[in-house]
């Protein structure tokens, strides 16, 4: 297995370099149109009259889109809920909505032609937050129960309740029994806010019809599940459909499940020609959203540390249509406990609509928004209990093989382990400084006040494990992967190729991923909740075996060696005494000219029941970071000085890739704890949606110090023993900064710990 | 986001342009690097429907040493080029640096000083800076030339004091005294910075002979602080007497609504900052 | 009412008309089809349309094509074949530098042009010098550490 375990260069790498790898935004169709969007200024509201006569006849207008374009069809779509028009129908429910599409000549014609569309419309209440969505006589969002969408995986939704379209709830062991039973009670309430994920591309789509078929290029993460709701929607056949994924500019969950793709088929239809929507920042800004959150918790505890009970409550705003909100609520539901034993715990989670911009998926979604309450609130008990933060976790912690939810997969990985390694990296000890209680002169004092944090998390991973894999090796040996897996940014072209020539012992460099065309490539469920190496990664290793096995087969007969006695070498096949048939002469044998293609298939499946959420995960990603922080009690302003991470793998197929991931996600976990924050007008516009006005790390946002750990012990389910990794950091980093802000004096129940909140606090506490 | 049509002018003189913009009116502004303009107008924050390009005037752009030690900056002259300039540095290092935290590096080697001060974005390091420093503004119109202190430039949001058809020609810099310490801080929480602070101090013998103190970016436009209780201060007193100078400038400055942060906040750095500015620049003039 | 612009792009001569409202990103990939170029922010912060004119680094989403006029203007395209394009590839494939791609060229041209101005840093100076260009994907660590070799001392 010589290329898996290196840090092979990237497939991509100097593709990119050069400026010639393609996104969609950079292709160019004959005769192709360009969209813009009107969308509605208005956050809820009836559209009484549309009135695009004018605007038709603008410089370069070529067709414009509205709701009576598709009456022809069953407009909606959403793979959770079935709750999203195409376009908007009759009624818009957050500022921001597209309620009109123009497609023109030139990408200027089609703005400039957008301001003369005339929308009328007759306002109603609006429910722009959590509050007002939740209250007594809240209006509406939908007024109908959506549909049930074709693919979350969480079974029989139950019904909703007013606003509230998803619940998730569960309860263990006799709660108010360990509460009353508790020495240490710890309570609170906290706010989590919406962030934009922001990848640098921005969604864009082109659509172009072909005599009843449709293609679709598209900045999709997931394009099988896009063709499953665009073939939905328009009523064709899913061979009709066809998606095309370039090179993604980052995803991250941004561009995951359906975005653009609807509305962007819609105009075309209607324009007769190709056209593509690309969108800007401010619109990418209300296309898709991390939830914001509100969520009360309680941690009961004995007196020796053990944790007895806790109980939970969030509310996660969706926004105006669901997206993946169902989805993020049940994970959310599930990282309330932590990964720790309870003798009683009761979660309750809850999806709410409100007139904003929709909220989906964002990396490690679940798990971010909740693992810094519950670990705070456990050092919380720490503290008060005098003992060490570290080692009340080492008696708590779950260990590999316990449960971690009834039905559902134990623990896969060694928790203690690795936060033991992450903690040790920011100079973790036994001195005063990290055991409480704290001596005097270690109590942080003086303008610049430091502490040190960790925290210890779970990611359900690996969303449904269905996956098919081809292998086809030419008679040169060349080989050609083909795999669903869309390449982000995070290696997936890489790591692929890297799992099949480990697998044939190829050389690297002979060995190629191609991009993603649902025509041609075998299906894959998504690109996300880190399941590519272990889901898809496990279809390529078991399709690069079976050419193996034909390679072994034809060097059998070739070298009239039985198989067992055969060994792999690099590109050919050898018997114990040094006799060697290269891959190409084996292919070129076995058809006995000089052509053919050896094909091998790879499937992944559930292994047993259905794959659902409650039956998985696929494997527990590990959450583990530490943190050294230091905070300026005049101003509030925080600087992270270290960090470490763990990246718990099972086996790394290219160690540096997987720290690679374990930084971005660092920075993006700095910039979601410390200044990220998506600001809404009463009437649910978002205020700051451009980079002028939305801070995203740069370099000076970079701590001093990042270390990354990768931990391999063999424990994954996927290829060689591996397990995905690239979310937990964004995870486990918050919440260890929360707990080094708390230890350094200034506990915090909200996100982000912008200087004025972090300020406000240390004035509360009386403490500068 | 794109431009909305406009015509372009390129006077090759200052009179040229001066007439050109005077006849245009209000349909026409000056327009030099655009890191500014353009922005606004790609936002849809303004739009005009001519932009007379200053970039080929002759005699707007470049750092001289003019008499009596006066350091002279044409209003052409891109951020980049007045933090690297030579003279610069050795007269006004602390503009130097103030000038390399301008927004970035694209924004430095395309924007100009002059642009910067004309738009008037009340958040904005230049303006304050050159408050603080008791720099002048020279305007032109129709040959006539007059200057004006910078203290007196910027009238109102996003307004300066030039006449319709007057250009910002250049901005000069006084000679500076000895024992001039200088200090500029600021502090941002989103790209453009939320609150700036500048102090300047004289000494002379062991006390404090003249004082600034400038706090920009919170209010519509800079503040110029009351630091006269800092005069006549000692090594002995300094600290208490610019706690109380900042404290007062804390109180006096009106912060606009900001997104990111509240006016008692904003109000509440200005102390720190202030007091960080005004030792900073005292311990560098007693050295 | 167009304008008249002469400009070296890339090393090659250019003659044209562009409007005078044309930005200069949408010029080099639409007209030009110079596709290497990226839009993202749009507002001058993130640094993915970063081109060099006359050997500066400019915004091209904010930047006129009418101002291209009687100057250089260089973009990946051109910088690809350079021996500071080959060693900045090495360094960054050495470091894995790259994942998603869209913010490379915008780092490799501003990289280019500190480089070009004398830039002899280290770490945290490079780190302040690249402060405007954004990235989403690496967390930077990989490209500083790339760029401390390409721009550091080199001793």
């Amino acid at each position: 297995m010589n290329a898996v375990g290196q840090s092979v260069e990237r497939a991509d790498g100097r593709l990119k370099l050069a400026g010639q790898a393609e996104y969609t935004g950079d292709i160019r169709l004959p005769g192709m149109l360009y969209g813009a969007i009107l969308h509605s200024q208005v956050g809820h509201a009836r559209i009484t009259s549309i009135s695009t006569a004018a605007a038709e006849k603008a410089e370069g207008v070529v067709a414009i889109l509205t709701a009576e374009d598709l009456s022809d069809l069953d407009p909606y779509y959403g793979h959770a809920l079935r709750d999203r028009p195409i376009v908007a129908l009759g009624k818009v429910r957050f500022t921001g909505e597209p309620v009109a599409v123009v497609a023109a000549e030139s990408q200027a014609a089609a703005d400039a032609a957008v301001a003369y569309i005339d929308v009328e419309y007759e306002e109603l209440p609006v429910a722009a937050c959590l509050d007002q969505a939740l209250a007594e006589d809240a209006p509406l969002v939908h007024e109908q129960v959506a549909r049930p969408g074709a693919s979350h995986g969480l079974g029989d939704l139950p019904d909703a309740e007013g606003n509230i379209c998803y619940s998730y709830s569960f309860r263990r062991g006799d709660v108010d029994g360990a509460f009353a039973d508790a020495a240490v009670v710890v309570e609170g309430e906290y706010a989590f806010p919406a962030v934009y994920q922001y990848s640098m591309e921005t969604h864009t789509t082109i659509a172009h019809w072909r005599g009843g078929e449709l293609t679709l290029w598209s900045s999709c993460q997931h394009p099988f599940l896009v063709r499953q709701e665009i073939a939905g929607l328009f009523g064709l056949p899913l061979d009709l459909v066809q998606v095309i994924v370039p090179f993604l500019g980052g995803g991250f969950g941004s561009k995951s499940y359906t975005k653009m793709e609807p509305l962007t088929a819609a105009i075309a239809r209607k324009a007769g020609r190709p056209v593509r929507i690309l969108n800007s920042v401010n619109e990418s800004m209300i296309t898709t959203r991390r939830h914001n959150m509100k969520c009360r918790m309680r941690t009961a505890a004995a007196a020796d540390g053990t944790l007895l009970g806790r109980s939970a409550e969030a509310w996660m705003d969706t926004g105006a249509y669901a997206d993946n909100g169902p989805r993020v609520t049940a994970t959310a539901g599930d990282a309330a406990p932590g990964p720790y034993r309870w003798r009683a715990v009761e979660s309750a989670a809850h999806c709410v609509y409100t007139n904003t911009s929709p909220s989906g998926s964002y990396r490690a979604f679940g798990a971010t928004h909740l693992q810094w309450i519950g670990e705070s609130q456990l050092d919380e008990v720490a503290r008060r209990l005098s003992m060490d933060r570290l080692e009340i976790r080492r008696r708590n912690l779950l260990r590999p093989g316990e449960e971690v939810r009834p039905g559902g997969k134990p623990l896969d990985a060694d928790l203690i382990g690795d936060v033991e390694k992450a903690a040790a990296e920011v100079g973790w000890s036994d001195s005063s400084a990290d055991v409480y209680p704290r001596a005097p002169e270690a109590v942080p004092r003086g303008r610049y006040r430091r502490g040190r944090g960790v925290s210890v998390g779970l990611l359900a991973a690996g969303a449904q494990p269905v996956s098919m894999a081809t292998v086809r090796m030419g008679p040169d040996g060349s080989v050609t992967v083909l795999v669903g897996t869309t390449e982000l940014g995070q290696g997936a072209r890489t790591v692929m190729a890297q799992i099949a020539a480990g697998v044939l012992n190829s050389p690297v460099s002979k060995v190629v991923m191609r991009g993603t065309d649902t025509r041609y490539t075998p299906y894959d469920r998504s690109t996300g909740a880190s399941r590519s190496t272990t889901v898809a990664g496990l279809a390529v290793q078991r399709a690069a075996q079976s050419v193996l096995d034909a390679l072994l087969e034809t060097a059998t007969v070739k070298l009239e060696t039985p198989p067992g006695l055969l060994r792999t070498a690099e590109g050919r096949i050898e018997d114990q005494g040094g006799r060697s048939i290269t891959h190409g002469e084996l292919v070129r044998a076995r058809f006995g000219f000089d052509g053919g293609e050896l094909i091998g298939h790879g499937r992944v499946q559930p292994e047993g029941g259905s794959g659902s959420y409650a039956e998985g995960p696929v494997f527990w990603e590990v959450c583990v970071a530490a943190v050294e922080a230091e905070v300026d009690v005049e101003t509030g302003v925080i600087t992270v000085l270290r960090t470490s991470t763990v990246a718990d793998v099972g086996k790394a197929i290219n160690p540096q890739l997987v720290a690679r991931q374990d930084e971005g996600a660092l920075l993006q976990g700095i910039g979601n704890a410390l200044f990220e924050e998506m600001h809404f007008a009463p009437d649910g516009m978002v205020l700051n949606d451009t980079l002028l006005d939305y801070r995203i790390p740069a370099f000076e946002d970079m701590p001093a110090s990042m270390t990354c750990t990768i931990v391999e012990n063999g424990d994954g389910p996927g290829p060689f023993g591996a397990k995905g990794c690239g979310e937990g950091a964004l995870a486990a980093v918050p919440a260890a900064i929360v707990n080094a802000l708390a230890d350094a004096g200034v506990p915090m129940n909200a996100l982000p710990l912008t200087p004025e909140r972090v300020w406000r606090r240390i004035q509360e506490l009386k403490i500068s | 986001m794109k431009l909305p049509p406009f015509r372009l002018h390129r006077p090759g003189s200052v009179e040229e342009a001066s007439r050109l913009l005077t006849d245009l009116g209000d349909d026409a502004t000056a327009y030099c690097g655009g890191t500014e303009l353009l922005l606004a107008m790609k936002l849809g924050l303004t739009t005009y429907e001519h932009l007379v390009d200053l970039k080929r005037v002759d005699g707007l752009r470049g750092v001289a040493d003019g008499s009596g030690g006066l350091l002279r900056i044409g209003a052409a002259t891109t951020h980049h080029e007045v933090e690297t300039s030579a003279a610069v540095r050795a007269r006004y290092p602390e503009m130097s640096m103030m000038i390399s935290h301008v927004a970035n590096v694209r924004v430095r080697s395309v924007g100009t000083l002059g642009g910067n001060l004309c738009f008037a974005d009340p958040h904005s390091d230049p303006a304050s800076f050159l408050m603080a420093v008791g720099a002048t503004l020279e305007c032109q119109r129709d040959g006539e030339v007059r200057r004006i202190p910078a203290a007196g430039f910027l009238t109102g949001l996003y307004e300066t004091a030039l006449a319709p058809g007057e250009l910002l020609t250049a901005v000069e810099l006084p000679a500076r005294p000895d024992r001039t310490g200088l200090s500029h801080r600021r502090m941002k929480l989103t790209e453009r910075p939320a609150v700036t602070v500048t102090a300047q101090i004289t000494v002379r013998g062991n006390a404090v002979a003249e004082a600034r103190l400038i706090v920009g970016s919170v209010g519509i436009m800079p503040l110029a602080a009351d630091a006269t209780a800092l005069l006549g201060a000692t090594a002995a007193d300094f600290g208490p007497r610019s706690a109380s100078c900042a404290g007062q400038a804390a109180a006096d400055c009106a912060p606009l609504p900001d997104g990111e942060a509240s006016p008692d906040y904003l109000r509440h750095l200005v102390t720190v900052y202030a007091r960080e500015a005004l030792e900073e620049a005292f311990a560098a003039a007693a050295a | 009412m167009t304008e008249r612009v002469q400009a070296t792009i890339n090393g090659g001569h250019f003659e044209g008309e562009v409007a005078p409202q044309e930005l200069l990103l949408d010029f080099l990939r639409d007209r030009l089809g110079l596709t290497g170029t990226k839009q993202s922010c749009e507002v001058q912060v993130c640094g993915a349309c970063t081109v060099l004119v006359d050997g500066n680094p400019v915004s091209s989403c904010c930047f006129l094509a009418a101002d291209i006029d009687s100057r250089e203007v260089e973009t990946i395209e051109g910088l690809v074949g350079s021996d500071f394009h080959r060693r900045a590839v090495e360094a960054f494939m050495r470091h894995a530098a790259v994942q998603c791609g869209f913010c490379t060229p915008g780092m490799l041209l501003t990289a280019k042009a500190l480089a070009d101005r004398g830039l002899d840093a280290n770490r945290g100076e490079i780190a302040v010098a690249m402060n405007g260009n954004l990235c989403r994907c690496t967390g930077y660590h990989s490209i500083l550490d790339s760029l401390t070799e390409l721009l550091g001392d080199p001793a």
